[in-house]
């Protein structure tokens, strides 16, 4: 069981700030992850994924279509390979539901396996629920701004609040200055440890922004083993019939 | 010679003075007898139900099962092994009584609207049956292909009855997430509180079906003995046993149940603190008598030293007189003890009026507890007091025997 948690939004939120306009000149730190913030919640997507998880016993690919609204409502359907074809996730709050075609159950995921892996990968079912509250949760300020392996950087350092209930006793987050894109993000745990790293590639233009449509994410404690996200295919601001967030739905029917 | 016919006769000439210390060393001999003898009573039951209940003596795994339980540390890794043939090898051996293989995944049950994790365990029934008593056999014979055995706790959890249909939902070896459902034959009361929560049994077939384990793949064989204490040795024994998979460890309930196998060390520490007080008791006892012995006979010891008798040989009267002193009062302390012994191995010391349903170190306790010789214990009980007899018989002795012959006869005669 993976006991990390990193929200899985971190990717839209990768793609948001980099859908951002560029800000040469430099803004409050709190001021951008808080617009990334807003910007999020008013959005919807549709997107493709082709999801990649390594362990050091085996490699799986599998395609996932991925329906999402504002940070509460999110949706995911595999597509491929024909095995898993199907199987589907539900995140509606607080609460996922996941499906399960071959035995034809909608299964809801209790809180004590909240931080059980998601799929196979090395999310955790909590990090589908963990929306954006970066802004709530940490006090956020640039820690470094400049060149960096020829690169102009923002280093974002994130400290939780001392009442939040979060898990990582810090993030660090590398974010281009040219188009405020994410390259990397580091979470670290409470006692100082790196647990995780989150690592952005392949910038691209998807349906008329730039976003990086690869984000592998690394656990520290397990050598060799990813998993990995890219975005085959992926639209903003589509208007979501209500019901494509409901029990039925996630059945396929 | 003489010095030992001495010592005997002097024993006997302030009779009721020896009785009442010879009675002294009895009743504190047949108590610490009693004593140690209900500690091993509880650490022989702590262990059988330690054991007996679901870990076994002796246990196989592959050597980086423990302490994660990982899926795939699978003994002979990878390949797996023939399992069957290496059970059939193990019950070769004289000491085995039962041997039991095991598959263990983590997984999620649902009813559908209720869901929670599970550790699905893996059993062949016939063999569980013989060798753990975590579930009734009869209660295992129904496990059928395709169904499941649910913990108490966890199936009014789920609000499963006997019959309901029950998905089980985990992390397969290959990377999909097996599920299938299964049939709930019966609800277990184990007893162990965090097991009812928690657990579901099913054949091990199923289990490695639903974790895309192959056949071959098994993480644990459990070994019953016939005795648990013996079982460091036949552990031993059984790690040298050709053909055994490679990677393997076998290990007894010494390591298996460090917190079991700490609580003997500790029985044994208290044990060493009884005897201590009870021989420092009666050393006080011996010392006591033994000054009077020495004090009224001054005249007596003025007068063998004056004749120029060897102030050695004076002592060692001295000596001996104690050491039949102890002698006498451990035999009938002994005597005394095993009739305690007896008694209390069978019917035991009745603690549910000060305790109900006890459970130690994860394990339930029967509150009737019963006595278990524990001889070393009570070899080095008497040995203590013997030695522990002579050298407090040795100070006054040593001092009474310097005497100026002199001082000695102006003395007062007593008696």
């Amino acid at each position: 069981m993976r006991k990390r948690r990193v929200s899985i939004l971190l990717i839209l939120l990768g793609i948001v700030i980099g859908s951002l306009p560029a800000q040469p000149s430099p803004q409050e730190a709190k001021e951008i992850i808080d617009r990334v913030d807003r910007m999020l919640r008013g959005d919807s997507s549709v997107g493709r994924v082709e999801m990649t998880v390594a362990t050091r016993q085996w490699k799986r690919t599998t395609e996932l279509r991925i329906w999402s609204e504002g940070t509460e409502k999110v949706l995911v359907r595999v597509e491929a390979p024909k095995k898993d074809q199907g199987t589907a996730t539900l995140r509606v709050g607080d609460n996922i539901w996941n499906y399960l075609p071959k035995i034809d159950r909608v299964i809801r995921v209790p809180t004590s396996m909240m931080m059980a892996s998601w799929m196979g990968s090395h999310f955790t079912n909590d990090d589908l629920v963990k929306d954006s509250r970066l802004i709530r949760d940490y006090d956020i300020r640039i820690e470094f701004e400049g060149a960096r392996d020829g690169v102009n950087v923002y280093e974002f350092l994130l400290t939780p609040r001392p009442e939040a209930p979060v898990v990582w006793g810090k993030i660090v987050y590398l974010i281009r200055k040219s188009d405020l894109m994410p390259v990397w993000g580091k979470f670290y745990g409470e006692d100082g440890q790196l647990k995780r790293l989150a690592t952005f590639s392949d910038y691209q233009t998807l349906d008329g922004r730039l976003v990086p449509t690869r984000m592998r994410m690394t656990p520290e404690d397990k050598a060799g083993e990813y998993t990995e996200m890219k975005y085959r295919d992926l639209d903003f601001d589509l208007k979501i019939p209500e019901n494509i967030f409901s029990l039925n739905s996630l059945r396929g029917s | 010679m003489i010095v030992v016919r001495l010592g005997w006769r002097n024993l006997w000439r302030n009779s009721r003075r020896s009785l009442i210390t010879i009675a002294g060393i009895a009743f504190a001999f047949a108590f610490t007898i009693a004593l140690i003898g209900l500690g091993r009573g509880l650490v022989v039951q702590l262990l059988k139900n330690g054991t007996e209940l679901m870990v076994g003596h002796v246990q196989i795994h592959d050597r980086d099962y423990l302490p994660d339980r990982d899926l795939y540390e699978t003994i002979g890794n990878q390949a797996g092994c023939d399992w069957r043939q290496l059970i059939f090898r193990l019950k070769q051996n004289r000491q085995v009584v039962a041997v039991a293989p095991r598959v263990f995944g983590f997984g999620l049950v649902s009813t559908g609207d209720q869901s929670a994790g599970a550790q699905i365990i893996g059993v062949d029934p016939q063999a569980e049956g013989e060798l753990s008593r975590l579930v009734d056999r009869n209660m295992l014979a129904r496990l059928k292909p395709g169904s499941l055995l649910l913990g108490a706790t966890l199936a009014l959890e789920l609000r499963a009855r006997e019959g309901d249909e029950i998905a089980a939902v985990t992390q397969a070896a290959d990377g999909t997430l097996g599920n299938e459902l299964y049939r709930v034959q019966g609800i277990v009361k184990t007893g162990l509180a965090y097991l009812d929560r928690s657990v579901a049994f099913m054949r091990i077939d199923d289990l490695q079906r639903l974790l895309a384990l192959e056949p071959t793949r098994i993480h644990e064989i459990a070994v019953r003995l016939q005795d648990p204490l013996i079982a460091p040795d036949s552990s031993r024994e059984i790690s040298r046993m050709t053909g055994l998979p490679e990677g393997v460890s076998v290990q007894s309930w010494r390591q298996l149940l460090p917190q079991l196998n700490d609580y003997l060390g500790l029985t044994g520490g208290a044990n060493a603190f009884i005897i201590g007080l009870v021989v420092v008791f009666v050393s006080f006892g011996i010392l006591n008598t033994m000054m009077m012995a020495t004090f009224e006979r001054i005249r007596e010891i003025g007068m063998l030293n004056a004749f120029g008798m060897r102030p050695g040989l004076v002592l060692s009267t001295f000596l001996f007189e104690a050491f039949f002193l102890a002698l006498l009062g451990l035999v009938v302390g002994f005597g005394l003890g095993a009739l305690l012994m007896r008694y209390l191995s069978i019917y035991g010391l009745d603690l549910t009026q000060w305790t109900g349903q006890m459970t130690m170190l994860q394990t339930r306790v029967d509150p009737i507890l019963k006595a278990v010789w524990n001889w070393d214990a009570v070899a080095g009980t008497a040995i203590s007091l013997c030695v522990s007899t002579v050298v407090a018989a040795y100070l006054p002795a040593r001092k009474a025997v310097r005497v100026d012959p002199v001082e000695a006869l102006r003395a007062p005669v007593m008696q």
